[in-house]
């Protein structure tokens, strides 16, 4: 599937304007081809179909949201791209290219190597990534050390300092004797990020990174690390469900439903018309700071399926106001639709009726 | 009112009487005079911290007041201490008239069929071994309301009311979805007919859509039930979108308070604008145009006795002027039921006309 939907080179010297012809494109780090990932459901019982062949490409230096709600998948994505799915977790197929290798061919030692080196990984919840009886300098001492044995503990420590001030932490020396439970979750959320930074990694996974914390402190975190991540040269794979900070923050996005990509697109385009039903119910559906709404709330009907139990049809149908009960929803997985993106490349989307979504969203 | 008889002069005051009025409430933690089993116990040294600092407001019958804030803001603390699960330090607190801190246990417990709340955690809260049905019948088992026989029946109804169907009703907790045991949570608090409830972020760890189906729910029985709403919650948008009139907390104190139209449209307190400014607003042309106001630092506690605005360390407008510094703003009204608590109001307005993104 060719999935490529940039913003043109022009404007955006971080992203690539050439459409993806394989994964030994030099403008792609990261490339991710027919992803599927299961959690066994135990005895008698079918395993939870989480990542449903996925396939999606990470330029250099871009910043890409993967929006989905709970249960979509996007989490399971973002551990099995770092092969930290663990059991009943499973990884069923698929390529993860990073710099030309496939990460799914390594063995843990080699994995292991690679992780915080070439790509790491932010948390949502930095406190239960943190061991709260050893302090942050022991921790982010151990990181240092583990990518560069040479390094000697004093000069692993004032590198640790360094950091801590990257991250806007002042008094760095003082603070690094700290336990985690010293620092308030905007600060602890910040020293994920150094650690994850330490080794200038070419691609961050941020996994909700700031959905714990209060909109200031929410805002600190986001533009620290837009700053740190574009003096690396780092791409970033943020995954939220919030579509605000996408469009502050992502090139490009897309939109996760029940184990796939339903949609996607440059942010510009993408919060300019949704092509995909679902996308569109999803941005409609929450209130917004900047307009008003009155009366009720466009609410998205029922909840999201079952994954262990899915139907031959089109994952969306029973709550999509474009197809719920069309014989071609329900019993047919919608293709790919390929469409040019306003900003350069393509976007795709996956619906039987993308034409009649796109013109109603158009009307709108 | 002018046209009700003399002799139904107490109902027609009833009418027009907020249904909660909260005067000068203070919680202070580690004092002597708090009291102990909920004092932070050993901590002698320093002055006690001041979690709500001299709150007062409203709630009209009928209307929901919002209580937005960052967290440590103090509105979980001031919602328990208004309904007396936290022994208030100072203050007053009337529902419907009666003076809520002088009832003893007894009262209490009859006043709570009046009052209920709706927390944030619905999984939490629900008993993993009652079904939906015996959740919500077990309010009225324990304040004894109606036959026994007749108990069963007016939960069932008040479950499907919220949209759990009859043949879901013997399933327990884990058995439903984030959303739907939240409705289940709902239809607890609302079978008593409760005429206050306090929602204290009810909507905070739900998706998005199932978000939108909640507030929807809510909303229509605030019409059907004629409930009022005390709202706790830190999604501006949402506060705007669903609450009549909004509270802003900082470090226990009101900064502002207004109808939310006129509080979203205009805010006159530099922290509101600041709050507003950190929004995400999903439109990246919106997102790229506004100014953004990034505070410094966070939201710490206030010791008993600090002179000053206790915005002052992070206010973009009274930063390094002596007055702040000196002087605790008080609250003063700038038009009809708008308050706010700054030396400098709307100066922060004058100074970014784009903070939130489009112009109405």
């Amino acid at each position: 599937m060719s999935d490529v939907s940039d913003v043109s080179g022009v404007s955006e010297a971080r992203s690539s304007p050439q459409p993806v012809t394989g994964a030994t494109d030099d403008g792609v780090v990261l490339s991710v081809r027919d992803l599927v990932a299961v959690f066994d459901g135990g005895r008698r019982r079918p395993p939870v179909q989480a990542v449903r062949s996925i396939s999606f490409d990470l330029h250099r230096g871009e910043r890409l949201g993967l929006v989905g709600e709970s249960g979509s998948g996007k989490s399971a994505t973002a551990l099995a791209i770092l092969g930290l799915l663990d059991p009943p977790g499973r990884v069923l197929g698929g390529t993860v290219m990073l710099n030309g290798r496939d990460l799914r061919t390594l063995g843990d030692r080699a994995m292991q190597k690679i992780r915080g080196k070439e790509i790491s990984l932010v948390y949502q919840d930095p406190m239960s990534a943190l061991d709260p009886v050893k302090t942050i300098g022991y921790q982010l001492i151990e990181v240092i050390r583990a990518h560069d044995h040479s390094i000697s503990r004093a000069a692993a420590r004032r590198r640790a300092a360094e950091l801590l001030t990257d991250v806007d932490v002042s008094q760095a020396d003082r603070r690094l004797d700290d336990y985690p439970h010293q620092y308030s979750g905007g600060m602890r959320q910040r020293v994920m990020i150094a650690v994850a930074l330490a080794n200038n990694p070419d691609v961050i996974v941020a996994d909700e990174p700031t959905t714990a914390l209060d909109v200031t402190t929410q805002a600190q975190v986001l533009s620290l690390l837009d700053r740190l991540a574009t003096d690396r040269g780092s791409a970033i794979l943020l995954i939220t469900h919030n579509l605000g900070v996408v469009a502050g923050f992502c090139d490009s996005v897309r939109v996760m439903y029940a184990g796939r990509l339903v949609e996607g697109a440059s942010t510009r385009a993408l919060f300019k018309l949704r092509a995909h039903p679902y996308s569109d119910a999803l941005l409609r559906s929450a209130p917004r700071a900047d307009r008003i709404i009155s009366g009720p709330l466009p609410a998205i009907p029922g909840a999201p399926p079952d994954l262990a139990a899915l139907g031959p049809g089109c994952a969306f149908e029973p709550r999509c106001p474009v197809g719920h009960g069309r014989e071609l929803c329900r019993t047919t997985a919608p293709p790919v639709h390929t469409l040019p993106d306003p900003a350069g490349g393509e976007r795709h989307t996956e619906c039987h009726f993308a034409e009649e979504q796109i013109e109603l969203a158009a009307a709108s | 009112m002018t046209t009700t008889p003399p002799a139904s002069q107490d109902a027609a005051d009833a009418e027009v009487r907020p249904i909660l009025e909260v005067e000068g409430l203070t919680k202070e933690f580690g004092t002597s005079s708090s009291s102990g089993r909920w004092s932070l116990g050993k901590r002698t040294a320093g002055p006690p911290l001041v979690a709500v600092d001299d709150v007062s407001f409203t709630v009209a019958r009928g209307e929901t007041l919002g209580i937005v804030g960052e967290s440590g803001c103090g509105k979980s603390t001031l919602v328990r201490a208004v309904l007396r699960l936290l022994e208030p330090t100072s203050g007053t607190i009337r529902f419907d008239g009666i003076d809520v801190r002088a009832l003893d246990a007894e009262q209490l417990r009859h006043l709570r069929q009046r009052i209920q709340i709706v927390f944030q955690d619905p999984y939490g809260s629900l008993d993993p071994r009652m079904s939906a049905l015996q959740i919500v019948r077990e309010p009225l088992d324990v304040h004894a309301v109606a036959d026994a026989s007749e108990r069963d029946g007016r939960a069932a109804r008040m479950l499907e009311l919220v949209g759990v169907p009859a043949s879901q009703h013997r399933r327990r907790p884990h058995a439903f979805s984030g959303g739907q045991r939240q409705r289940i949570g709902i239809a607890r608090a609302a079978v008593l007919n409760p005429e206050l409830v306090f929602l204290d972020e009810p909507v905070s760890a739900l998706d998005v859509s199932i978000q939108a189906q909640v507030l929807n729910l809510l909303s229509s029985l605030r019409e059907e039930l004629g409930l009022s709403y005390v709202f706790i919650v830190h999604d501006l948008a949402v506060a705007e979108y669903f609450c009549d009139r909004v509270l802003v907390l900082y470090r226990g104190a009101v900064m502002e308070s207004a109808p939310s139209k006129s509080l979203f449209k205009a805010p006159l307190h530099p922290y509101t604008a600041s709050l507003l400014s950190a929004v995400p607003v999903p439109d990246p042309e919106v997102a790229q145009r506004r100014r953004r106001l990034v505070l410094p630092g966070q939201v710490t506690p206030r010791a008993a006795g600090a002179t000053g605005c206790r915005f002052r360390e992070r206010c973009p407008v009274g930063h390094g002027r002596e007055v702040c510094r000196t002087t605790d703003p008080e609250l003063i009204v700038t038009e009809v039921g708008h308050q706010v608590a700054c030396h400098f109001p709307g100066e922060i307005l004058a100074e970014n006309r784009s903070l939130v993104g489009e112009e109405a």
